[in-house]
This record gives structure tokens, sequence and C-alpha cells, in this order.
């Protein structure tokens, strides 16, 4: 059986590759991904005071370690049973917030503006962010500046723009200053002027992209995000909730340890990288999306005044819920705007510059939940600890974990709409890798994995030779 | 006004890889008019400041070379050098971003310091010291000679 590998996945988070398997005729029978490194974070951190886990726990990644920070931070606040000063909560909503939007930038204008600007069919050695910076280089500017944006908030606020130490069991080490918050409230009006005008842009395209809408994982599915009372967008603070394709919710106010009732987590034999689903419908039928469209389907407003215009615009692109997969790119841009703006309002705060920013307790539970919105999707740290407060057990559910079987069944969708086995163009197998990087996966996360994310396509006759072979 | 921008990059906890963050840390109290920047590594959102510079000094470790030893290349931009932006560029390839970003190319020299151990601790070698001695005594010296050419 003749077998397509694209390998490795280009221009995602980590290490990947993709087999497609072809019928004797050349059409596409099945499509897998797989990620092809771990790095086994949850099992080394045992023994290890749990105190030491945010810090030990960021260095899964370096994209987005402070949504480890404060989700491994919220398990230990969990494990001490205190409830952080409200000025420390509001900052460490800043630093998620500022996560977001430089994730998302990188995401939109470093990974997936080649795609966009340049065209699926491009040629590969044009179809990169080099190409886009010399064809459209005000395009690059926008994207470089927001993305240092967002890098600038977390180092003012964190010290650090990678694996800042500043978020810590019981709130932040220390208060924001006076002047650390003019500078960043002084960057906000340009920031909110690039994604605006990305938004703009990325609106006027979607039409000549719609054999892509058509088939990028677009299909019913679950939808998990974090909720709130008001049924607005919320990143940090909040209950699970899951909700069907036509936003009925199926489960609410799940809290704490409770997690483990409704998520199921099951290993694959081709893949480091666990299938998670929704225990209560099996492996089967409990697919589930995580991330900005799964975040837009379920809150009812944003909260802010322009991403709720840019959301009730989003709303009207399908009836009930958004199911296609390529509009995680447009929600992308939306959760960005979002996020400047209510970081703006949460700077404008009077409360903000308060001092007392740290709460202290031993620990008070043997286990502790800590979870958030990452830029990703849902993010879930579980620690267990002994009477010496060191770590016997850890779980970590992670964004790309979640919607690993939506990334299989959209992988397998484009495969079937665009590889033709006895025709094989790059552009069919670019498609294959882009419905990937749609959902923006980081794999160093998800199977608590290290290094670069090149891709592996493999394309597999019936008989299981490699009949092509891409490798980025 | 002759704007020199220094750049040291390394993992400060991978032995001799902190040469360069360490040479900052030595040459910025001597160096008030050159801004100094240490990080970990070099990224694309760098280019803006590398294209407003005259002069720019990248200090990094090598992992070749007799360990001790110092060698300073001039660079060019080097095209296709930052096809993959996420994590990390070359210092060449920063100059090719600053040029078709920005418009601008800076005189740039990229100095290295040979080292003897990149193993997981904090600190350099005696070899790794050496270097870092030569380079902050090489530094001032460079700075002086481009702005005399200029």
């Amino acid at each position: 059986m003749p077998t397509i590998t694209i390998d490795p996945v280009t221009r995602i988070e980590g290490h990947a590759k993709i087999t497609i398997q072809l019928d004797e005729q050349g059409e596409v029978q099945n499509a897998r991904f797989h990620v092809t490194q771990v790095r086994g974070f949850e099992k080394l951190c045992e023994g290890r005071p749990f105190t030491e886990m945010p810090a030990l726990m960021a260095r899964i990644c370096g994209i987005c370690p402070t949504s480890h920070l404060l989700a491994s931070s919220k398990a230990c606040d969990d494990i001490m049973a205190v409830r952080i000063p409200e000025t420390a909560e509001k900052l460490r909503r800043i630093m998620n917030l500022a996560q977001i939007i430089q994730s998302h930038a990188l995401s939109f204008f470093y990974l997936s503006s080649p795609d966009f600007l340049l065209g699926m069919d491009a040629d590969p050695e044009e179809r990169n962010i080099m190409g886009v910076v010399r064809k459209y280089p005000a395009m690059a500017r926008d994207g470089i500046k927001l993305r240092q944006f967002g890098q600038r908030v977390l180092e003012t606020l964190g010290g650090k723009r990678v694996h800042p130490g500043w978020i810590v069991p019981g709130g932040v080490s220390h208060p924001l200053q006076a002047d650390q918050r003019d500078q960043i409230l002084t960057q906000v009006p340009e920031a909110i002027r690039i994604t605006r005008g990305a938004l703009r842009w990325f609106k006027g395209q979607i039409e000549s992209f719609r054999a892509e809408v058509r088939s990028f994982a677009n299909f019913p599915s679950l939808f998990l995000a974090m909720a709130n009372n008001a049924n607005e967008f919320s990143a940090y603070n909040g209950w699970l909730r899951f909700v069907d394709a036509n936003l009925d919710i199926v489960a609410d106010h799940i809290t704490g340890v409770d997690y483990m009732n409704y998520i199921g987590e099951s290993g694959n034999d081709d893949s480091y990288l666990k299938s998670t689903y929704f225990k209560p419908y099996g492996l089967k039928d409990g697919v589930y999306r995580v991330g900005p469209l799964a975040r837009l389907n379920m809150c009812e407003s944003a909260g802010t005044v322009q991403a709720d215009e840019e959301l009730a615009e989003f709303r009207e692109l399908e009836r009930h819920s958004v199911l296609s997969s390529f509009y995680y790119h447009y929600a992308r841009l939306i959760e960005i705007l979002f996020s400047i703006e209510r970081m703006e309002t949460l700077l404008q705060d009077t409360e903000i510059l308060g001092k007392n920013v740290r709460a202290h307790a031993a620990p008070n539970n043997f286990e502790g939940v800590g979870i958030l919105e990452a830029p990703r999707g849902t993010l879930i740290h579980h620690y267990r600890i002994d009477q010496n407060g060191l770590i016997e057990s850890a779980n970590m559910v992670i964004a790309t974990g979640h919607n690993n079987l939506a990334i299989n069944h959209g992988v397998l969708q484009v495969a079937r709409q665009f590889v033709k086995g006895n025709a094989l163009q790059p552009g069919m197998l670019n498609r294959v890798e882009a419905v990937v990087r749609a959902f923006d996966p980081c794999l160093s996360c998800s199977t608590h994995a290290a290094g670069a994310m090149p891709l592996d396509i493999q394309l597999l006759a019936a008989d299981g030779e490699v009949v092509d072979r891409l490798i980025r | 006004m002759f704007r020199v921008l220094l750049i040291g990059y390394g993992n400060t906890l991978r032995g001799d890889d902190a040469l360069g963050p360490m040479a900052i840390e030595r040459l910025r109290p001597l160096l008030p008019d050159v801004e100094c920047l240490s990080c970990q590594q070099l990224v694309p959102e760098l280019a803006e400041r590398v294209a407003e510079c005259e002069l720019a000094l990248f200090v990094d470790a090598a992992c070749n070379g007799e360990p001790g030893a110092v060698r300073t290349e001039r660079l060019s931009p080097k095209p296709g050098g930052a096809a993959s932006l996420t994590h990390h560029v070359e210092a060449a390839a920063l100059l090719e971003l600053a040029q078709a970003l920005y418009g601008r190319v800076p005189q740039a020299v990229l100095v290295t310091g040979a080292g003897a151990d990149f193993g997981s601790r904090e600190g350099l070698s005696e070899q790794g010291q050496q270097a870092l001695t030569e380079i902050c005594r090489l530094i001032p010296q460079l700075i002086q000679d481009s702005s005399a050419i200029r």
C-alpha cells in the first residue's frame, strides 16, 4: 500500500510527521499525525518540592512558558489553599494576556501568514516568513512589532522575555511600578492598530480560501473552554464547560480534580502525543476542540468593546457554532484584540500598583489543580504531594493533547480533499501541513518534548510501501 | 551620533556558552554610550534595533576552535538565512532582516570566543575566562576603530 510521509511537519512548534495511506487506485484511505519526541516532565518532577514546580514546569517550552508558570502556580495556590491578593491576580491576568498576544502573533504572522499571503501552492522555497518579508514588508514589520509588544509586557512584568520567574505560588514576587505600567500603556494604541489592520486584511481574504474553509477540520465536535457567570471570554478564572456543535451545554461547572471524570487520555502506538477525549462519550465519539475557536464559540461576549464588534461579525460566519478549523486564525486575531483591550483596562485599574501581591502559606492540601486558558487552549496542571511537600505525582493536560483527535480528523479530511496519490503536487501536501498549523500545536508542551519542530509527511501505498516523502 | 549596539548572547546555565552575556555584564559599566543587550538567543524582534545603529557587535561563544581563542568576523546580510524565525536567527540573518524590513544595515562584527566546557553548570572554564578577558579588551578597540574609519 503506497504511503506519503511528510517529515518533518514545518512551521509548527515541535517535531511531528504525517503519514498518508493510499489505496490501489491512489486515493487516500487513511492519514495520521504523529508526534515523534518525548520529554517526560511529569516523571522528572517527582520527588521535587512542590514550590519548585512553576519554575521547573515552565521549562517544558520556550514559546508558552508563561502559561505553564501560571497553571503551575495556580495548582500550588490550591495546595497551599490560599486566595491570592487581588492585585496579584490582576497582574497574573495581564501576564496571561501578554502571552496570548505574543503566541498568537507568532502563529499568525510568522508561521501561517506565508500560506495566506503567498498562497498554498507557492514554491516552498519562497513560502516562508522571508518570502513575506520580501513581498509584504509592512505586514512583516507589523507582525514583528505585535509579537514584540506581547514579549515586552512579559519582560517588563516578569523580568525576562522567556522563562520569567516572577509568577510564584501565592501570587507574584513583586509589585508593578508606575513607570512600567505607563510604558506598556503607551504601546497599546499601535498594538490595536496593527491587530485591526490584520483583521481587516484577513476578512478580505477568506473568500479566496473557500476550499480550505470547507475541508480544514470542518466537522461537528464538542468544544471545551473556561466559562464564568457572565458568559464572557474567560482566560484565567472560571470553571470548565463542554458544549456540543449546537452550543448546548453537555457538562458544566467542572473544577479541580473533577476534570478526571470528564477528560480521558488514551495513549497511541504511533505517537508520543496522547489522545484526549470527553469521557462520558468515549474515545470514538468524544472528540472535542479547545483554543481560540472553542473559546469564541462558547462565550456570549468577549467583554471589551472592539473585540465584541469583531465577535458579532465572526458569529455571522455560520448559523450556530463556527466549525471550520480554518477559522482558528480569525479567532486568534480577535483574541489578540480582546487581550490588548482587557490588558489596558487592567493596567488602568487603581489597584494595579498595590503592594500586597503575595500570600504565604505552608501546604494545606495534598493535592492541587491549576486550570488556565493558554493561547492554544485549556491547560491543566495537577499535582499530588506527600507530607513533606514533595511531588508524588504530576499530570498535565495540554491544549494540543485536547486537540489531537480533531487534528487527526482534519489531516484525513484535508488529505481526502486535496491529495491525489497518482499526481502529487507540493501544494497538496502543504494543505495537509496547513490544517495542522491552523491548530497551532505546541508539541514540546503536549508531549512535554524538547526541540525545534520540523515536519515529515509520508505517502504509503496499499502494501505499505513509501511512495513519497516530504521532509522539511 | 555614532550609535553602537552590543549584543551578547548565550545560555548562562551551559558553562562557556555564557561568554556573550558575561561580556555584556562586564562591559556595560565601561561603555556608557553603547546600547548593551544580553539575551539567550538572537530573535527577529531585534532587527529594528540593529537597523537603527551604525555598528552592531555580536558576541557569542563558539564550540569549535582552540579553547580560549577569540575570533572576529565582519558580517554581511545572509540571504535566505532567516527562513524560520520562530526560535532563533543567526547574526547574519538578522542583518538580512534589518535590510529587508527597515532598509538599513549597519557595519557588523561577530566576535566569538571558543569555549572548552558547555555542560550544565554556571560559570566559565579557565579557557572561557581567558576568552572573556580578551573579548573585553577587544570590544572597546573595535568600537574605537570603527568610529574612527567612519
